[in-house]
């Protein structure tokens, strides 16, 4: 078992892009290793330990391996990318993709992150327990698949676009998401806590929960009366029927 | 500047060397008999010499090219490398930024590409992305084959004003020959609408795509521009669709060369040697595209090899791309010219276990393989319709070996075996049979051969590549892999006598040259043709006629070909 | 006296041709064919005659050279970890490649005015693609068309009369009479009071209806509800059957499109709208762009990098992410360090926050004009007025390039030559 600890070392203002941080590239290192690790800031290039102080206790595989990162993190991006396994737990906020591209292990972060996190996720959790932003478990621009697999969950609230793209896996937002969650899903699950508007556009499979009010519905849903999902009554549509959509969409009334 | 390169194994097809241990001798950016002693050399010790290679089809440059690029950052993201000290940024895969492009060509050895469609009224933007491009020299075929004043002329029978046309519209796009895409049915498009077939009549032209071509076969062979006519044939996308392009290729039979080359290229076979009436049954009809070039001189092709993986098709065949974008769900760029023609752009992935494109992917190899002669069967992927241009190498090994091919075919959907031919043929194409493919054959259809491209005689381009292959050791065959590396990354490309690239990495960034042709016609039929275009700008286009040529200031390393009626073909630098 | 005739105009993204000039004595005396607006841009205003500089924004600025404003300039950009190089709208397509290079150079981020206006296109495109034709097809062929959420006659005068309502063409020998004009907006504009239909919606609903009528072309009238985004059903059906009958629809859209509720997911719509007709008819659009060179520099930016605007090469390679690397993104993060505004009004069209941060970091100007932007400036470096003292190219609205011609000789430098040695500059302070 390994355990690193992350602190930042200075006031961070332009966005530090950070992928190199993540279970893979730590384990089975020292922590005059991880801080030589290289990392940029703007177009400035620097390393782990010129950013943060670094505290290493044992030594072990990714798997074995459990980042721990305290601090304000809102302008360090790409935490986690692509990893494979391990933990990593972020007492505090971080900033736009966190766990993009991520395979496996689990990334939990106690404040907010930015934008696009977990964009383009294949497997693996993410646990967000404040808020998210914009383009939750999404892809990039003009990909057909956001999120793949894998498990996002969401304490608090999402902005718009939550799970654009999406081709598999699941979101789980206890609060709200903003505008069109799920739009072109093509085979994942978002369920929203609370309120949403003009959720499930041009979806073609997968499901959307709502348990709040839908603000505005789109009109591409067919009604299929009431159907109750885990004991709970909600009137079903499916659509989007412009595109014969075989996507299913939960409203709770 | 001189540079001598010694030991080298030379396949120079138009001169008869197969690989002969001699010496090449380079100066001032010529070929030349021999150099001072003193020079410059670089010992090829034994390895795989050629000329630069030359491509005669690719989409590299304009607007179609710039709409890929914009609807696919997801393609951009892909292939990303840094600037350096030399080199710019690189982008893309299958639509690379204009670096990625000179770069990636010169380092497999490919010193001269040709853009294979510009629309006149778009040319302009198709020499701004030229120019960027570096290193390699180019040239772009102009649209002609839905234009209103060609079918205007041709619905006349007109023929003087015809090519007083075609030569004003080289001038104004400055462009390199005759492309005709679909011809007719670029017009219809306007209207959402297409012919099928050589027969069928536009509607208010009263033309047909017969006449188009036949037409600008003609004018084409009056004016003597250095290459045919280069046809995207009626049908295109469409199953059973061989049967048009078998008729397409018997109109060359109306008309005479007046050059040492075919009267007709017919490009991208991949598209358009299909056979079935639907996708339930559709096969391959390469073999009889071949036996078609097995008994006939007029006619040659390029492959349009299928690649599998991601790849973006575009093309001024609007009414396809429509077509590919509904059938694929894929998204839809559509780009339609007014008076000229259309055109489309729709990304597309080719996999190995969907029936259609296994069969796809042995269209372009069979006619390779089943046409004898290498001259009348080009090597393209139509980048980066078929796949990118960056794969060439792969095709090359696939040629090489029917050892990789029976690797791959293991692979696919099982229809390549009932739907094409190409498991049971064994043939392998040789080093020289390469060299024309890529090279002597590539010139010499463009009518480049006599302007140094494409050979190493005596006073040739001094572009030359040298490939990490001793083809006295190597068994092509056995080691297909080895043969796709070297071709992959030159062990030197130079271009113009300079080195521009060694083993993967480029060393130097010159500017190539841009070839269009100057086609003299008499004066009094380009006035007369003028007239009709003076009234087309009063009417329909859009912008004024003062404004529509493409200015000296978009292309500032011009190569001019003179031709013209009753000219002997010269050069101008 | 000289006359310059088939001039291209420096305003909107028509990029009319037709313009004739009077020139006397270095002076534009009289401009023919232009529309008012057009017209004024050309014979220009409130010039910046020199190069100026100060290292206090609450102070006033010195005038210096040119060289030893590109000098602080360099100096300023040179020592920057994030860098913005904005605006580009004004500037011919040469100087966009020498920004580009610039940007490469400093590992800066480069964006463009689009970010305020039609950056939401593209990204539509990257998801729907991009179904247009040039606008002489408009001219020759359309029989319905569509403004949506624009308003031509305040904001590209000629547009109507030269390409979309009024022009006969092949085959559209009626002219407005064979047209049949619709106008989708949230209020009555002027536009509308010539349209055939006018069909008023709830501000931020465009997203909505624009299914809705998917919905009705692809057979599901049944899911339309009686009213959508304020308009009946009825009437979104009479809508939905004009488009369907068209021979050749377009679909002109505006910033009430790209920038109301939805934002570019409207346009992501409007595309799958457009490309479904295309199984009735023939159907294209296009955006109204403003700046006659707004297109040219997504154009350049493109091929040069593969990607539109909003570039970032901090990493020594292109990255794109508008909403991460976009100007107003990058200043409401507060992570600029320097800017460079050029041939761009940063100042006049940003959210106040973003002038407000603008306000706090060393900020070059590069423009010919006095404009608020110089209020925030520590250099200012004149330049010449790209299409009128300058010749170059720029790219009207459909994606036709064409050579803007030069009308007067300049007094300033050009942009392509300021950018030019401050490249230099950069590479000497760098000491590459």
């Amino acid at each position: 078992m390994q355990e690193v600890l992350l602190k930042p070392g200075m006031e961070i203002r332009i966005s530090v892009e950070a992928e190199n941080i993540s279970p893979d590239k730590f384990s089975n290192k020292t922590a005059e290793e991880i801080k030589s690790i290289g990392i940029r800031m703007g177009n400035h290039k620097t390393t782990v330990g010129e950013l943060f102080s670094v505290k290493v206790n044992g030594s072990g595989t990714p798997e074995d391996t459990k980042i721990v990162m305290e601090g304000d993190f809102s302008r360090i991006k790409r935490i986690g990318e692509g990893m494979t396994a391990g933990t990593i737990l972020i007492k505090g906020n971080v900033d736009m993709h966190v766990g993009a591209r991520m395979v496996g292990g689990r990334i939990t972060v106690t404040g907010n992150a930015d934008s696009w996190a977990g964009r383009e996720m294949k497997g693996g959790e993410l646990v967000i327990e404040g808020n998210a932003g914009y383009y939750l478990g999404a892809g990039y621009r003009g990909e057909a698949c956001g999120m793949r697999g894998g498990k996002i969950t969401v304490m608090g609230n999402a902005l718009d676009f939550v799970g654009e793209h999406m081709c598999g896996g699941e979101i789980i937002i206890k609060g709200n998401a903003g505008i069109l969650p799920g739009i072109s899903n093509n085979g994942g699950k978002i369920v929203i806590g609370g309120n949403t508007a003009r959720p499930g556009s041009e979806m073609t499979k997968g499901t959307i929960i709502v348990n709040g009010s839908v603000d505005e519905m789109m009109p591409v849903f067919k009604p299929e009366g009431a159907e109750d999902v885990d004991g709970v009554s909600y009137m079903k549509y499916t659509g989007d029927v412009i595109l014969n959509g075989k996507g299913v969409l939960y409203v709770r009334e | 500047m001189e540079l001598l390169i010694k030991n080298a194994a030379v396949y120079d097809p138009v001169n008869g060397i197969k690989g002969d241990r001699t010496d090449v001798s380079i100066k001032d950016g010529k070929i030349v008999d021999k150099v001072s002693s003193g020079c410059t050399g670089i010992d090829a010790g034994g390895r795989l010499v050629m000329a630069g290679g030359v491509d005669a089809h690719s989409h590299i440059a304009g607007s179609k090219v710039n709409v890929g690029r914009l609807m696919r950052p997801e393609d951009s993201r892909a292939g990303i490398k840094p600037r350096t000290k030399t080199t710019r940024p690189c982008t893309g895969y299958t639509v690379p930024n204009v670096y990625a492009m000179g770069y990636r060509y010169a380092n497999m050895g490919y010193t001269t590409v040709f853009e294979a469609a510009q629309a006149i009224m778009k040319a302009r933007h198709t020499h701004e992305e030229l120019e960027e491009i570096p290193i390699i020299d180019k040239g772009a075929l102009t649209l002609f084959g839905s234009n209103w004043p060609t079918m205007d002329f041709v619905r006349e029978n007109d023929m003087d004003k015809l090519a007083a046309y075609v030569s004003w519209g080289l001038l104004a796009s400055r462009g390199f020959g005759i492309k005709v895409v679909n011809p007719g049915g670029g017009e219809m498009w306007g209207f959402g609408k297409n012919v099928t077939g050589l027969d069928d009549v536009v509607p208010e032209f009263e033309v047909t795509p017969s006449q188009i071509i036949t037409s600008l076969m003609k004018v084409n062979e009056m004016l003597g521009l250095p290459h045919s006519v280069h046809l995207h044939c009626n049908n295109l996308g469409k199953p059973g669709n061989y049967t048009t392009t078998l008729e397409s290729m018997k109109l060359a039979k109306q008309v005479k060369a007046g050059k040492d080359r075919q009267v007709m290229h017919v490009t991208h076979l991949t598209f358009n040697a299909w056979g079935g009436t639907n996708w339930g049954d559709f096969e391959s009809r390469a073999d009889e595209i071949a036996k078609y070039l097995n008994n006939n001189d007029n006619v040659t092709t390029d492959m349009g090899q299928l690649i599998f993986g991601n790849a973006t098709t575009m093309t001024a065949d609007g009414p396809v791309q429509y077509a590919n974008a509904k059938l694929l769900h894929a998204k839809w760029g559509n780009g339609d010219v007014e008076l000229e023609d259309s055109s489309g752009v729709v990304p597309i992935t080719y996999v190995k276990q969907i029936s259609i494109h296994a069969i796809m992917w042995a269209i372009g190899l069979e006619l390779a393989l089943l046409t004898d002669d290498p001259y009348k069967v080009l090597l393209t992927t139509d980048h980066p319709n078929g796949g990118p241009f960056v794969n060439y190498p792969e095709v090359i090994a696939l040629l090489m070996s029917n050892r990789k091919r029976q690797e791959e075919i293991a692979t696919l959907h099982k229809a390549v075996h009932s739907q094409t031919k190409i498991p049971g043929i064994d043939r392998e194409l040789d080093f020289n049979d390469i060299a024309i493919m890529t090279r002597a054959g590539t010139s010499k259809v463009l009518g480049l051969l006599e302007h140094g491209k494409g050979h190493l005689g005596i006073g040739a381009d001094a572009d030359i590549s040298i490939y990490d292959i001793k083809p006295d050791e190597i068994d092509p065959s056995a080691e297909h892999s080895k043969i796709k590396s070297a071709f992959s990354s030159a062990a030197y490309t130079i271009k113009g006598g300079e080195i521009v690239a060694r083993d993967g990495e480029i060393t130097a960034t010159p500017a190539g040259r841009t070839f269009w042709v100057d086609a003299k016609v008499p004066q009094s039929h380009t006035d007369e043709m003028m007239k009709d275009i003076r009234a087309k700008f009063k009417n329909y286009y859009s912008i004024n006629l003062a404004n529509y040529m493409v200015q000296d200031a978009y292309v500032t390393h011009q190569n001019v070909i003179k031709a013209g009626v009753g000219t002997a073909a010269s050069e101008v630098d | 006296m000289t006359v310059i005739t088939d001039a291209l105009c420096p305003f909107c993204g028509c990029l009319c041709d037709d313009i004739s000039v009077v020139v006397e004595d270095n002076k534009i005396v009289d401009v023919k064919n232009a529309c008012k607006i057009g017209a004024s841009k050309i014979r220009g205003h409130h010039r910046i005659k020199s190069p100026m500089i100060r290292d206090d924004k609450n102070s006033d600025f010195k005038e210096v050279s040119y060289d030893e404003a590109i000098d602080k300039a360099a100096q300023i950009l040179a020592g920057s970890k994030r860098a913005l190089l904005y605006g580009w709208a004004s500037a011919l397509c040469e100087a966009h490649k020498k920004g580009i290079l610039l940007a490469e150079e400093l590992g800066a981020v480069i964006d463009n005015t689009a970010t305020v206006c039609h950056a939401p296109s593209a990204l539509a495109i990257h998801e729907k693609g991009v179904p247009t034709a040039t606008l002489g097809q408009i001219k020759n062929r359309a029989d319905v068309v569509i403004f949506w959420g624009c308003n031509p006659v305040h904001s590209h005068p000629r547009h109507m009369g030269r390409y979309s309502v009024f022009p006969r063409g092949f085959f559209s020998g009626k002219g407005r009479r064979g047209r049949k004009i619709i106008v989708v907006d949230v209020r009555k504009t002027n536009t509308a009071g010539i349209a055939d239909e006018y069909v008023e919606i709830q501000q931020g609903s465009d997203y909505l209806i624009i299914s809705a009528l998917r919905a009705i072309l692809s057979g599901h009238e049944d899911v339309v509800p009686e009213s959508v985004g304020g308009v009946a059903r009825k009437d979104l059906l009479r809508i939905a059957a004009i488009l369907k009958e068209a021979k050749f629809g377009t679909l002109f859209f505006g910033m009430g499109l790209t920038q109301s509720k939805s934002r570019y997911k409207n346009i992501d719509n409007a595309i799958s709208l457009v490309t479904e007709l295309n199984s009735f008819n023939k159907f294209i659009m296009m955006p109204m762009r403003g700046h006659y060179n707004v297109t040219g520099f997504g154009q350049v930016c493109t091929w040069e990098t593969g990607f539109a605007t909003a570039v970032d090469f901090s990493s020594g390679a292109p990255y794109y992410n508008p909403g991460e690397t976009a100007a107003n993104d990058l200043l409401y993060r507060k992570e600029v360090d320097a800017a460079m505004i050029i041939a761009g009004d940063a100042g006049a069209h940003f959210p106040a926050n973003s002038v407000r941060e603008l306000a706090k970091i060393p900020v070059v100007q590069v423009d010919p004009y006095w404009n608020p932007t110089t209020e925030v400036a520590n250099v200012v470096i004149p330049s010449a007025i790209s299409g009128v003292e300058l010749e170059g190219t720029a790219y009207r609205m459909d994606g036709v390039s064409l050579r803007m011609r030069k009308m007067i000789e300049p007094e300033h430098l050009a942009d392509e030559e300021i950018l030019d040695r401050l490249i230099a500059r950069v590479r000497e302070i760098r000491g590459e």
